[in-house]
């Protein structure tokens, strides 16, 4: 309708009267028609200029792209590989920009990884600490030789009450895994074929018992591990657990599965087998993989107070024991230095015992009898002790009587530097002790006048003239009558003093005698035992007597003796070849 | 990854299980075939580009079809049907195995494949049969398991058709 007002008027040239009312009607129709017009202009301009124009385009962009995708997948998918372009070619040219834009999502999720791992760690190294030198330890230690593995992660496993080693969101329908995580360590086999299979086994266990939709499995069990189902409107959650879980964890299972429900409602409802969306879980399933261990076994109060006590008693006994071996050794250090002819120069305590060192005459008491003595184990004490001649008078007549050997019938008597015998000796003797009596360590001067000289023939017949008696028919000695006997053994021990310097010896018969009664061979029996009875107590220890048993005959019950001196027999010289 | 449950439906010893045993990720032993009547294996195909993942449920072929679990085709966005070539009954229950799908599940993408085409001599499933099939919407395929041929193609065309926005194939009840 709108037509162009300059062709219209190059038209109407020809006519001045009709170019007034051309223009008066152009001017009109400007005035009326002039919005209309532009409009037109403008969709003319469109319509003979098809190329789109990006503004108009920005605008409807977003929409376009909202209702494209909706339909399906072709749109991400013709995208992808341009984000995925322009993703790697910012990273390239510009990493800054994107470590800025996902430092706020990965300073946290790092932080919360290493916070966990050290917790672990933690966890790991105080069980590993604990248990490390208990008999339990050591049998775990073995188990961890025997598998190879780590032996904090043997202790954690043996420790375990319960743990969630996986947990798997599955739809419901399709038997399709929505999400999955794992704890640490746990070997996975292939989550979404194992999902179909779970899923599988609870249809199965539904048809085989006729149950209805509502009534499901929720739970079964396979050696240590236990897997506890818990079943959502679109989908269900499964849980791995190893160990025995408590009541409590079902609780947050199914606490979580009904936070999924409400936060992805509209994904599982429309899920069509594109997982992507249900990343956005992973913290609520995280939530499910508890662990909790056995606390390490508390010592109780009483073990702590026995063993304390024990402890205690041990200290005490031990130091009453040290106590009571130091008194003693004190005790025995006082006894040692009154002890004559022994000097202590050096007595010490050691780790393992005593030590002492010293000076000993050889005369003196033995100091291992008096460690003995003194209640000392002699396994602790060692001992050093050099020789030499006390002068204490005990020990000088000691030695003197050593080296003297005088007969019983002689008192030695030591009175400062003097030695003085009494009582009775034989001449030679008495000769002999003047000679040595002052070589004698000790000694200086010796006196022997209250020593009365006994010769030979006197010590002869004092022999002979002994006699001693017994009761009928008996042969053995009456106790008043062994004192004459022991008397004779005195006499004999000086006749052997006597003629030891000399080349005779001395000669002694003992008859035993009987009287008549009873037969003869009973009495010549009688005899025989009588003498022999006697030389019993005499003895035969004397080198230069020989003493003989006769019988004699006659009517007295007794023995008497025949003493006489003789020639001692030379002893044989040595063959000659 | 985009994941689709997938049945693999045939009559007894049709070799269904060994058509796929070499192409899928293994894990269960064919064991729980006789227990619980399926095993569950996984397959990951390519199409233009875009990765599939198809879940199969590789269900114990009986010739009692009726017995199928109906519980364990439900959530399948496709199916499968393994023939025999050397045994016709075993298209005979592939007819009823397909219309028990639809029953259950209504019309869903699905692919045939008749096996053992290295004992083609032996076949009791003539041409025409298989062209009434094909005329019917059945896509057809030929495999052997004992060569094992024609699997790449049947999970392709399947993933294909189940990403496809378009409708499902035509089926005759």
């Amino acid at each position: 309708m709108a037509t162009d007002p300059h062709r219209h008027r190059q038209h109407s040239q020809p006519s001045e009267g009709r170019i007034s009312v051309d223009e008066d009607w152009a001017q009109l129709r400007t005035l009326l028609l002039a919005p209309e017009q532009t409009q037109l202009d403008e969709l003319r301009d469109r319509l003979d200029n098809r190329s789109v124009e990006p503004r108009e385009i920005s605008r409807v962009l977003p929409e376009a792209f909202a209702i494209r995708g909706e339909g399906d997948q072709q749109m991400s998918t013709a995208l992808t590989p341009y984000v995925e372009n322009g993703f790697i070619a910012t990273v390239r040219k510009s990493p800054q920009t994107i470590v800025d834009a996902i430092a706020p999502i990965m300073g946290p999720a790092i932080r919360q990884a290493i916070t966990r791992a050290l917790q672990s760690m933690t966890e790991a190294f105080n069980h590993s600490l604990d248990e490390g030198l208990s008999f339990r330890g050591f049998q775990w230690r073995l188990e961890a030789w025997r598998t190879g593995r780590p032996f904090a992660e043997v202790v954690l496993l043996h420790r375990l009450r319960y743990r969630v080693d996986q947990v798997f969101l599955i739809h419901r329908e399709t038997g399709l895994l929505l999400h999955h995580i794992a704890a640490e360590g746990v070997v996975v086999q292939d989550q979404h074929v194992l999902s179909g299979m779970l899923t599988a086994i609870q249809h199965y266990v539904q048809d085989s018992f006729g149950a209805s939709q509502d009534q499901t499995l929720n739970q079964f069990q396979v050696g240590e591990w236990t897997v506890w189902v818990e079943q959502g409107s679109r989908a269900y959650l499964a849980g791995v657990i190893r160990g025995t879980p408590p009541a409590s964890l079902r609780e947050r299972f199914r606490d979580v599965l009904d936070r999924i429900h409400a936060e992805q409602a509209e994904s599982l409802v429309s899920f069509e087998g594109d997982a992507a969306s249900f990343q956005a879980v992973q913290p609520h399933l995280e939530d499910c993989l508890q662990a909790h261990y056995e606390a390490p076994p508390s010592r109780s109060a009483l073990k702590v107070w026995v063993l304390g006590g024990a402890v205690l008693l041990a200290c005490f006994w031990w130091g009453w024991t040290a106590y009571q071996t130091h008194t003693r050794w004190s005790q025995f250090l006082t006894q040692l230095k009154t002890e004559p002819g022994i000097v202590v120069t050096n007595a010490h305590s050691t780790w393992s015992g005593y030590y002492l060192e010293g000076l000993r005459d050889p005369l003196a008491k033995d100091p291992s009898v008096m460690i003995q003595e003194g209640g000392i184990d002699p396994s602790m004490v060692s001992s050093h002790w050099s020789p030499f001649y006390a002068l204490e008078p005990q020990l000088i007549a000691s030695r003197a009587r050593s080296m003297l050997q005088p007969p019983g019938t002689v008192q030695l008597q030591v009175k400062g530097d003097t030695l003085v015998a009494t009582g009775s000796a034989s001449i030679e003797w008495i000769k002999e002790a003047r000679r040595l009596a002052v070589l004698v360590p000790g000694i200086v001067h010796y006196r022997d006048e209250g020593l009365v000289s006994v010769s030979v023939p006197d010590l002869l017949d004092r022999v002979n003239r002994a006699v001693i008696r017994f009761g009928p028919g008996s042969a053995s000695i009456a106790p008043s009558d062994r004192l004459e006997v022991h008397a004779i053994a005195d006499t004999l021990k000086d006749l052997e003093q006597a003629v030891s310097q000399s080349d005779q010896r001395v000669r002694v018969d003992i008859l035993g005698w009987a009287d008549q009664t009873g037969p003869a061979a009973l009495n010549l029996n009688l005899s025989r035992q009588r003498a022999e009875a006697v030389l019993a107590i005499l003895g035969t220890e004397y080198p230069r007597i020989l003493t003989t048993v006769r019988i004699g005959t006659g009517t007295e019950r007794m023995v008497t003796f025949r003493a006489s001196l003789e020639a001692h027999p030379k002893e044989p010289e040595p063959a000659r070849p | 990854m985009m994941q689709k449950k997938v049945c693999m439906l045939g009559g007894f010893a049709v070799g269904k299980t060994s058509l796929i045993r070499r192409f899928v990720t293994n894990v269960f032993s064919e064991g729980y075939h006789t227990t619980i009547g399926v095993t569950v294996e996984k397959k990951i195909v390519k199409v233009d580009h875009q990765e599939l993942m198809l879940v199969l449920w590789d269900l114990y072929g009986e010739d009692e079809f009726q017995h199928v679990r109906e519980s364990y085709l439900r959530g399948s966005s496709g199916y499968i049907l393994v023939i025999d070539g050397t045994r016709k009954a075993t298209l005979d229950t592939a007819r009823v195995l397909q219309q028990t799908v639809v029953r259950t599940l209504g019309p869903l993408p699905f692919v045939a494949i008749v096996n053992k085409s290295d004992l083609r001599s032996e076949w009791e499933i003539d041409q025409p049969v298989i062209e009434q099939l094909q005329e019917e919407g059945w896509p057809v395929f030929f495999g052997s398991a004992k060569l094992g041929q024609g699997v790449d193609e049947l999970f392709a065309r399947l993933a294909a058709m189940l990403l496809s926005p378009a409708p499902p194939s035509r089926t005759s009840l």
